[in-house]
C-alpha cells in the first residue's frame, strides 16, 4: 500500500461555505409560503432561468439531488422506497424517483429543525418536516423517466400544474434553428402557463439575470474541472460531489454562480499554483462515471489508500458543466457568450443554443459521442484506469455504457466494472467491490 | 523455500503448500461459519500431509472472499490474480482463466506472466455459479456427482432462459410437467449455466488457450456445454479447485510465469 | 427438436384452419427469406427499423422496404459486451438478431427516438454491423406540445432529403401521396378486421391477429393488403366453432410472444383487442389528407396512439384503453410489463386503478424473452376463473 506522503495538502477552505448554500436551499424551500412567496419542483436540467422571472422569493426542489439526499440518509431512504414499492412502483424504476415518491407518500422531508431551532438534516437530530408540497411543476425532459416522474408526483399529491419542456432534440453537432426554435416556443408557452399558474407577471429583467448566471455557473464550474488536469489533482472526485452539486440544485441562482466564480475557482487556482494535492500520496489517476453508490461514499476513500485519486467523471463534469473545444485542440470551459439581452425571444434564444451543448445530453443520441468524450477525458487528464458504476438506479446515464467500457478497452484504457445503485443501497455489495477495486489496483500496478 | 497458500472460498477453503514450487501437500476443508477455525482445522491438515510444522513456512498468502479471516497470512493477493498465476503455472500457454466457484464465476485475460489484463464478474447471479447446479439436481433429485455424466446422455436441447434463476427454475417446472428427461433437463440446466458463463467472458474478450478451474470445473456436463458455446476444448488442470491456492502460494515464493 | 418448437406443431394441427391466415404466419416466421426474396425480384433496398414512430411511408416512397426488427424469442449470451443486462430483454434480443447476423441484408438501419432501451440496440448495431444507411430520427417526446408540428416536419424534410442521397431517388409530393395511401389503406383493413372482433364470436383469435399485424411490420405493404382484403372478405361470413369463453384485451409495451396468446386461448379465453407497441398501437391512426404530404406524415405520428414514453403531461392511453374495453366488450385484461421497461412500468399503476375504477378485473404478467409458460397458465386459470364467476352474479 502507498502510504508515504508525496505532495502538500490542505482542506478546501470555501468548504463550510458550499454545505451553508446546500443547507439553505433546502430551508428556502421548505419556508418558502412563510413569507408569501412560491415553491416549485424540477429537475437538475430544468430551465431554472425561467421561473426565476416569477419574482425574488421563488424557491425550487431539484429532483435528483433531493432523491440523492435521501439516499444518504439511509433509514429514511428504505422507508421511502418500501413505501413507493407498496404503491405498486417496481424496484428497477430510477431509486431517486422512488426515494422522492416515498418522501411524499411518507410525508417526510429529510430536514428538520432540531431543539436549538437550527435548520438541519434529519439524522442529525432534527424532527421531519412534512414533505412541502410545490406549487408547481417546471420540468424538462430528455431521459424516459423525467415528464412521466412528474405525473405520478401530481397522482400523488393530488393534481399540481404542470409544465414539461422537451429539450430531445437532437446531439450539438446537428444543431439548427428549427430544433432550438422548438425548445424556445415551448419556453414561451411554459411563461405564459407560469403566469396563469401563479397569477404572476413575469419580469424580462429577472430572467436575463438569471440566465446570466447560468452563463457563470456552467463556464465557471467547468473551469474548475480543467484544474484537475494538473499533477497532483488540487480536487478528489468525492470531495468535487459536494461542490458540482450545487450547480444541480440552482444552476441559474446568483448564490450558485457566485460560489463558483468568485469563492471555488480562486481558490483551485491557488492550490495549483501552490502544487496543492487532494490526496497527498498521489500515484494513479482514475476516473469514475454514472452517479456513485450515494451510500457509499467511502469507496474513494478507500482508493486513496493505493495512491489513487479519481479526479472526476463525465458525470462531475458535464452533467452541470459546459464545455469547448479550444484552440488548442484541448477540452475547456465553455466561453460565456457576450451578449446583452434585449427581449425575452433573444434572451431565451441565447439561453436555449448554449444549454443544448451540454455534454451529458449527447449520449442520449449516440453513447459513441459519450465514449469520444471519456477517451478525450482520460488523455487529457492523464489518466491510468477507468472505474465504471453499471448504475441500475439509473437509466438515463447508464445507457450505453458496455459500449463506452469497449470504445475505453479499445483506446487502451484498463476499466472496471462494478454494479451498484446510486441510491438503492440494497444493490451495492461493499464487499465484492472492495475486493474488485483490489484486484484492479493489482492490474494498474498499485501491489 | 517452502510456501502456503490459503483460498478462503465461499464455500470451501483450500490449502497449497509448495517446497520449491513442488506441491508438497494440500487440503480441503468445509468453510462454514466460524471461517478462521475451518481455515486453522485446513491448515493442520495439510501441514500434517507434508509432514512439516508451521514455524517451516516461510511465506504464506491468502486469498479468497475470506482472505482477511484466514488465521495467519503474510500478505494478501487478489483471488483472481492467484487464479491466473496458478493457471498459467500448470499450462504456460493459457492466457484466458475461467473460475467458476460455489458463488462466484470469475473471466481472467492474462499475459504468459500471469499477470491480469482484464477481468469480470458474475454478479449478483447464482446461475452462473455452482450454487445453481446444486439447486437443479436437488430439484431434479438427482445427486450431484451424478448430475454432470447425466447431461450427458441427453437426446435434444431444450433451451432454457439463463437470465434468471427464479425465472429457470420456473422452467424446469414446465418441463418436469412436459415429462421431459432428466437427462435432457440436466442438459439444459449445464447450458444454462454455460450460457452465463460464456456471456460474462466475452465481456473481457477470450485468447487461446482458455483454462477453466474451480470446483465446477469437475462437472464434465458444465465443460460439454461451455466447450459448444464457446466453440473451442477448455483446458482443465487436475484438480480445479486447488488453483487459487497454488496461484497464492506461488506469489508467496515470488515466481512469475514465463521463465 | 426444442419445446418451443414443439408447441408451434401442436398451435398448427390444433389451431384455426383458415389457410390463408398461414400466409401471415408464413411471412412472420420466415422474415428474412422474405425480406431477401423482395430485394431479389425487386433489386430494391431493405431498411431495418426498431420503432414505431419511424415515418415508413417517406421510405417507402422512394422504393425502399422498411421492416421492423423484432426478436427471435430465445435465450443468448452475445449481448452482454454490448448492452448492461437491466435493460429491458427486447433490446438484447433484438441486438442479438444483428450480432448474430441474421439480418446481413440490411441495406440501411434506423430508429425513431422514443424509450432508451431500444436506442442501445440501434447504437450497438451501427458499430459493430455497420449498414450503408443509418438514421437517428428526433422524434419529439412532447407530442402535446402544439410546436411538434412544425419541428417534426422539419426534421422530415431533412431526412427526405437524406433518404433521397442514399437511394439516389427523388421523392416527389406525388411519390409521398402515394405511398400514405397504400399505408392508410393497410391501417384501415386492419382496423376492419379488428372491427371484426366486436362480434360475439370473432372470427380470429388473438394469437391470429397478432400474426397477422406482426407480419404487416415485415412486408410490403401492397403485397399485405391484398391477402387481408382476400382474409376480411372470408371473415365477414365466418362463424368459428371454438368457444369464446371470457373476452380479453392485452396491453403493454412491446409483445410479440404468439406462445403466451396462444396458451391463454386454449383455457377458454379470446383476445379481442389489445393495446401494445407491436399490436394496435402500430396501425390505429391514418395520415390526414393536407397540402403538404410531410406536414401531413408528421401530424400523423404526433396525433397517434402514443407509446407511453410520449404520453405526458395529460394522459391520453388511458381514455383511449377504456374505450376500447368497451366498444370491444372486453372482461378483462391481461397487462403484460415487459421486464425493466420503463415507460410502462411508470402508467401501469395508473391504468390498473382506471379500468379497476371502471370495473375491468386485470391480471399484471411480467415477459421475459421466454415466459414460464407452466407458471402463468395457473395464474392465467385462477384470472380466468374469477373474472367467469363475476359474470354469473
Amino acid at each position: 500500500m502507498e502510504n508515504e506522503a508525496k505532495y502538500p495538502t490542505e482542506k478546501l477552505k470555501c468548504w463550510n461555505k458550499a454545505k451553508e448554500i446546500r443547507l439553505k436551499f433546502y430551508k428556502d424551500y421548505a419556508e418558502a409560503h412563510d413569507n408569501g412567496g412560491l415553491r416549485w419542483a424540477g429537475g437538475a436540467w430544468t430551465f431554472d432561468a425561467i421561473p426565476a422571472g416569477l419574482g425574488d422569493d421563488v424557491f425550487p426542489i431539484t429532483s435528483e439531488p433531493y432523491g440523492a439526499t435521501i439516499a444518504f440518509d439511509k433509514d429514511l431512504s428504505m422507508e421511502c422506497m418500501e413505501a413507493a414499492e407498496k404503491e405498486g412502483y417496481p424496484r428497477d424504476l430510477c431509486s431517486y424517483m422512488r426515494n422522492y415518491w416515498g418522501s411524499i407518500i411518507i410525508d417526510k422531508y429529510p430536514f428538520g429543525y432540531d431543539e436549538k431551532g437550527q435548520f438541519v438534516p434529519r439524522f442529525k437530530g432534527a424532527k421531519s418536516l412534512g414533505f412541502p408540497k410545490p406549487d408547481f411543476i417546471w420540468q424538462d425532459h430528455i431521459c424516459c423517466s423525467h415528464a412521466k416522474w412528474y405525473q405520478v408526483v401530481s397522482d400523488l399529491e393530488g393534481g399540481i400544474p404542470m409544465f414539461t419542456v422537451d429539450n430531445a432534440v437532437g446531439p450539438s453537432n446537428e444543431l439548427n434553428d428549427s430544433k432550438i426554435k422548438f425548445v424556445v416556443e415551448q419556453l414561451k408557452d411554459g411563461i405564459t402557463f407560469l403566469e396563469k399558474a401563479t397569477g404572476r407577471d413575469f419580469d424580462d429583467e429577472l430572467l436575463y439575470k438569471a440566465i446570466k448566471n447560468h452563463f457563470i455557473s456552467t463556464s465557471k464550474w467547468a473551469e474548475i474541472c480543467a484544474l484537475n488536469k494538473i499533477i497532483p489533482a488540487p480536487l478528489d472526485e468525492k470531495s468535487i460531489y459536494s461542490l458540482y452539486v450545487l450547480g444541480t440544485l440552482q444552476k441559474a441562482g446568483k448564490q450558485v454562480a457566485d460560489f463558483y466564480e468568485k469563492d471555488l475557482l480562486p481558490e483551485v487556482q491557488d492550490r495549483v499554483k501552490r502544487g496543492i494535492a487532494a490526496v497527498p500520496n498521489e500515484k494513479f489517476r482514475v476516473m469514475s462515471d454514472t452517479q456513485p453508490p450515494w451510500s457509499f461514499l467511502s469507496i474513494f476513500r478507500y482508493l486513496e489508500k493505493f495512491g489513487c485519486v479519481s479526479i472526476g467523471s463525465l458525470y462531475t463534469f458535464g452533467l452541470i458543466g459546459q464545455w469547448e473545444v479550444k484552440k488548442d485542440g484541448t477540452w475547456g470551459a465553455k466561453t460565456i457568450p457576450d451578449v446583452e439581452f434585449s427581449s425575452r425571444d433573444q434572451a431565451l434564444y441565447e439561453y436555449v443554443k448554449y444549454e443544448l451543448h451540454k455534454p451529458e445530453w449527447q449520449h442520449f443520441y449516440s453513447c459513441h459521442l459519450k465514449s469520444d468524450m471519456m477517451i478525450r477525458i482520460a488523455k487529457e487528464w492523464k489518466l491510468q484506469g477507468v472505474m465504471l458504476h453499471y448504475n441500475r438506479g439509473c437509466e438515463g446515464l447508464t445507457v450505453g455504457i458496455a459500449e463506452n467500457r469497449l470504445a475505453l478497452l479499445d483506446a487502451g484504457f484498463p476499466v472496471m466494472a462494478f454494479e451498484g445503485n446510486n441510491a438503492d443501497e440494497r444493490e451495492f455489495d461493499e464487499g465484492r467491490t472492495k475486493a474488485k477495486i483490489n484486484a484492479f489496483m493489482e492490474t494498474l500496478g498499485a501491489k | 523455500m517452502i510456501t502456503m497458500g490459503i483460498d478462503m472460498g465461499a464455500k470451501n477453503i483450500k490449502i497449497v503448500i509448495l517446497k520449491d514450487n513442488k506441491v508438497i501437500s494440500k487440503s480441503n476443508v468445509l468453510a462454514g461459519f466460524d471461517v478462521t477455525k475451518a481455515g486453522k482445522k485446513a491448515i493442520d491438515k495439510a501441514l500434517k500431509g507434508a509432514n512439516i510444522k508451521k514455524d517451516d513456512i516461510e511465506k504464506t498468502i491468502s486469498t479468497g472472499t475470506g482472505e482477511k479471516l484466514a488465521p495467519f497470512f503474510d500478505d494478501n493477493k487478489s483471488v483472481v490474480g492467484c487464479d491466473s498465476l496458478g493457471a498459467v503455472f500448470l499450462h504456460p500457454a493459457t492466457r484466458t482463466v475461467i473460475d467458476v466457484g460455489a458463488e462466484e464465476g470469475r473471466g481472467m485475460r492474462c499475459d504468459e506472466t500471469g499477470k491480469i489484463l482484464d477481468f469480470e464478474v458474475n454478479e449478483k447471479c447464482a446461475a452462473g455459479a455452482g450454487a445453481f447446479t446444486e439447486a437443479m439436481s436437488r430439484a431434479l433429485e438427482v445427486p450431484l456427482e451424478e448430475f454432470g455424466p447425466l447431461s450427458l446422455k441427453a437426446t435434444e436441447e431444450i433451451p432454457m432462459n439463463a437470465q434468471c434463476t427464479v425465472f429457470a427454475e420456473s422452467e424446469v417446472v414446465t418441463m418436469v410437467h412436459n415429462k421431459v428427461s432428466k437427462a435432457n433437463m440436466a442438459k439444459a440446466v449445464h447450458d444454462a449455466m454455460a450460457s452465463r458463463i460464456s456471456s460474462m467472458v466475452r465481456k473481457i474478450g477470450f485468447n487461446k488457450d482458455v483454462t477453466l478451474i474451480g470446483g465446477v470445473a469437475k462437472n464434465v456436463g458444465f465443460v460439454d456445454s461451455l466447450n459448444k458455446d464457446l466453440e473451442l476444448e477448455v483446458i482443465v488442470p487436475k484438480d480445479p479447485e486447488y488453483v487459487g491456492a497454488l496461484g497464492a502460494a506461488l506469489a508467496a515464493s515470488g515466481w512469475k510465469g514465463g521463465k | 427438436m426444442n419445446l418451443r418448437k414443439k408447441v408451434n406443431l401442436i398451435k398448427r394441427k390444433g389451431g384455426n384452419n383458415i389457410e390463408l391466415i398461414e400466409q401471415f404466419k408464413d411471412w412472420e416466421k420466415n422474415r428474412h427469406d422474405y425480406a431477401k426474396q423482395w430485394k431479389e425480384k425487386s433489386g430494391g433496398k431493405v431498411i431495418g427499423y426498431f420503432c414505431t414512430y419511424v415515418p415508413e411511408e417517406i421510405l417507402y416512397a422512394a422504393d425502399v422496404l422498411p421492416v421492423r426488427v423484432l426478436g427471435s424469442h430465445e435465450p443468448q449470451d452475445v449481448t452482454e459486451p454490448h448492452i448492461f443486462a437491466m435493460f429491458c430483454p427486447f433490446c438484447r434480443d433484438c441486438l442479438a438478431q444483428g450480432l448474430k447476423n441474421r439480418y446481413k441484408y440490411l441495406d440501411g438501419l434506423m430508429i425513431a427516438q422514443s424509450c432508451l432501451h431500444i436506442r442501445q440496440a440501434y447504437t450497438s448495431w451501427i458499430k459493430h454491423r455497420p449498414v450503408e444507411f443509418e438514421k437517428f430520427l428526433c422524434m419529439p417526446h412532447k407530442v402535446q406540445s402544439p410546436h411538434s408540428y412544425e419541428f417534426l416536419t422539419e426534421e422530415l424534410r431533412t431526412f427526405k432529403k437524406e433518404v433521397e442521397d442514399w437511394t439516389g431517388k427523388k421523392i416527389t409530393d406525388n411519390d409521398l401521396k402515394k405511398s400514405i395511401e397504400v399505408y392508410n389503406e393497410n391501417r384501415r383493413l386492419m382496423k376492419k378486421l379488428y372491427e371484426l372482433r366486436k362480434r360475439e364470436k370473432p372470427p380470429i383469435t388473438g394469437e391470429e391477429a397478432m400474426e397477422i399485424v406482426i407480419a404487416m411490420q415485415m412486408t410490403d405493404k401492397a403485397e399485405h393488403n391484398k391477402k387481408l382484403k382476400e382474409l376480411i372478405k372470408k371473415l365477414e361470413k365466418y362463424t368459428p366453432d371454438r368457444e369464446v369463453g371470457s373476452r380479453l384485451m392485452i396491453l403493454g409495451s412491446e409483445d410479440d410472444d404468439t406462445v403466451f396468446m396462444n396458451m391463454v386461448e386454449k383455457c377458454r379465453a379470446t383476445f379481442v383487442i389489445d393495446d401494445h407497441c407491436t399490436g394496435s398501437r402500430y396501425f390505429w391512426n391514418e395520415t390526414e389528407n393536407g397540402k403538404d404530404p410531410l406536414a401531413s406524415i408528421a401530424a400523423r405520428y404526433i396525433d397517434r396512439v402514443p407509446c407511453p414514453s410520449k404520453d405526458w403531461e395529460e394522459r391520453k392511453r388511458i381514455p383511449h384503453i377504456l374505450n376500447l374495453c368497451k366498444e370491444w366488450n372486453v372482461d378483462g385484461v391481461i397487462i403484460m410489463q415487459q421486464k425493466f421497461c420503463d415507460p410502462h412500468e411508470l402508467e401501469f399503476v395508473a391504468i390498473q386503478k382506471a379500468l379497476k375504477d371502471a370495473g375491468i378485473p386485470t391480471l399484471f404478467l411480467e415477459f421475459d424473452v421466454t415466459v414460464p409458460v407452466g407458471q402463468f397458465k395457473i395464474r392465467v386459470e385462477a384470472f380466468l376463473e374469477m373474472i367467469g364467476e363475476e359474470d354469473l352474479f
